[in-house]
């Protein structure tokens, strides 16, 4: 097998196992157990964190790990979806017009010499 | 279980599903693109759609394949990245707790947090939704999704995408679930922590790593900040809900009083 496809594999293989597990585990646990309250509130504040760390590296931190604040083009269309996502509850229409805005922003700010 | 109209329940169930269908099938695309141009055989591509189901996931290892990042770097991003299932997972449990076992192993390995979304606002609005009725959901939107990402995969090697962009979408598909999870005022204080904390820690680590560290760090001073808040005053306004635009976080809630 070549080590292309082994590694496509192995990503796919570890992947399911990754997805899985804490997909799986909380859920037969807590179907037969109380979940404690403490656990409860902490996990509420757990998703949103995730995201925003997930997002704040995205727009703030370059592919080789330098801190960057010039990416204006995804600091406006990051506000733009904001918006949409507030007054649409659409992910489709928040993701489209992400990526329109990214694209147009980028765009806009080289006309300019940004 | 009482059928409310003439029309199978399958398709009852796939109605319900349906506006997640639509919004899977341009993100799937979009994913199967970037798998493609990472190297990913198609079918290779509907193995992981299946398995991981995630679109968070899939361009996460989209965009690794390219920067040719260690598998086991790979898998534990996503391990960690998917630890988000537990929160889903608990807050679904109290509806499945007359599910049998092998149902909880079939149910909870093609959930996400999408089908999440729609099964828990089902379950808490509609009486008569089912289990079965929540795995259909899964299942309906597990093919969308796969059928999105087999469209990206055979569009992959014809098209060529300008990757930083592209990428966007799941920074967009974050802030759309950010935005739809705000709910309450106090949680904007581990969005601000957890923003400062994920620059620094992961500039300051040079690793993906710190993308958890800020998490948990963020989200323990959430719960501290809230519990110390309660301890002086309950009726706090920090503690206080966010009416939505034109008030629909109400509406859902006058829908399932209305129901109940």
């Amino acid at each position: 097998m070549d080590t292309e496809l082994k590694r496509h594999l192995m990503i796919v293989g570890f992947g399911a196992i990754a997805a899985f597990i804490p997909r799986y585990f909380p859920m037969l646990f807590f179907t037969t157990r109380k979940v404690p309250a403490w656990f409860n509130e902490w996990m509420n504040f757990v998703p949103v964190s995730l995201f925003t760390a997930l997002i704040a590296k995205d727009i703030f931190v370059t592919h080789d790990y330098q801190m960057t604040f010039s990416n204006f083009n995804m600091m406006l269309a990051a506000i733009i979806v904001v918006i949409v996502a507030y007054y649409t509850h659409s992910m489709l229409l928040s993701v489209l017009s992400g990526l329109v805005s990214v694209w147009g922003f980028a765009l806009l700010l080289a006309t300019f010499g940004l | 279980m009482k059928e409310q109209k003439n029309e199978p329940r399958w398709f009852t169930v796939m109605k319900v599903t349906a506006p997640l269908m639509l919004s899977y099938l341009p993100i799937g695309i979009a994913a199967g693109i970037l798998l493609k141009s990472g190297g990913f055989a198609i079918w290779m591509i509907v193995l992981l759609s299946i398995a991981v189901f995630s679109g968070g996931a899939q361009f996460m290892i989209a965009s690794m394949l390219m920067t040719s990042t260690p598998v086991w770097t790979i898998t534990i991003m996503l391990f960690f990245l998917e630890l988000r299932y537990v929160l889903l997972g608990t807050s679904l449990s109290k509806y499945l707790k007359k599910a049998k076992q092998p149902f909880i192993l079939q149910f909870s390995a093609s959930m996400n947090d999408e089908n999440y979304a729609v099964n828990y606002l089902k379950f808490s609005t509609d009486k008569y939704w089912t289990p079965k009725d929540a795995l259909g959901v899964e299942y309906y939107s597990l093919a969308a999704w796969t059928i999105g990402n087999i469209i990206g995969g055979i569009l992959g090697s014809t098209i060529t995408i300008d990757l930083p962009i592209v990428h966007f979408a799941l920074t967009a598909m974050f802030l759309y679930m950010v935005t739809m999870q705000i709910k309450r005022r106090i949680l904007f204080f581990p969005v601000i922590i957890s923003a400062i904390l994920s620059i620094t820690i992961v500039v300051a680590l040079k690793s993906t790593l710190g993308l958890i560290i800020a998490t948990l760090l963020a989200a323990t001073a959430g719960y501290m900040l809230e519990k110390s808040i309660k301890k002086r005053n309950v009726k706090s306004p920090m503690l206080s809900k966010i009416k939505g635009p034109k008030n629909t976080h109400e509406k859902l809630h006058s829908v399932k009083n209305v129901k109940d």
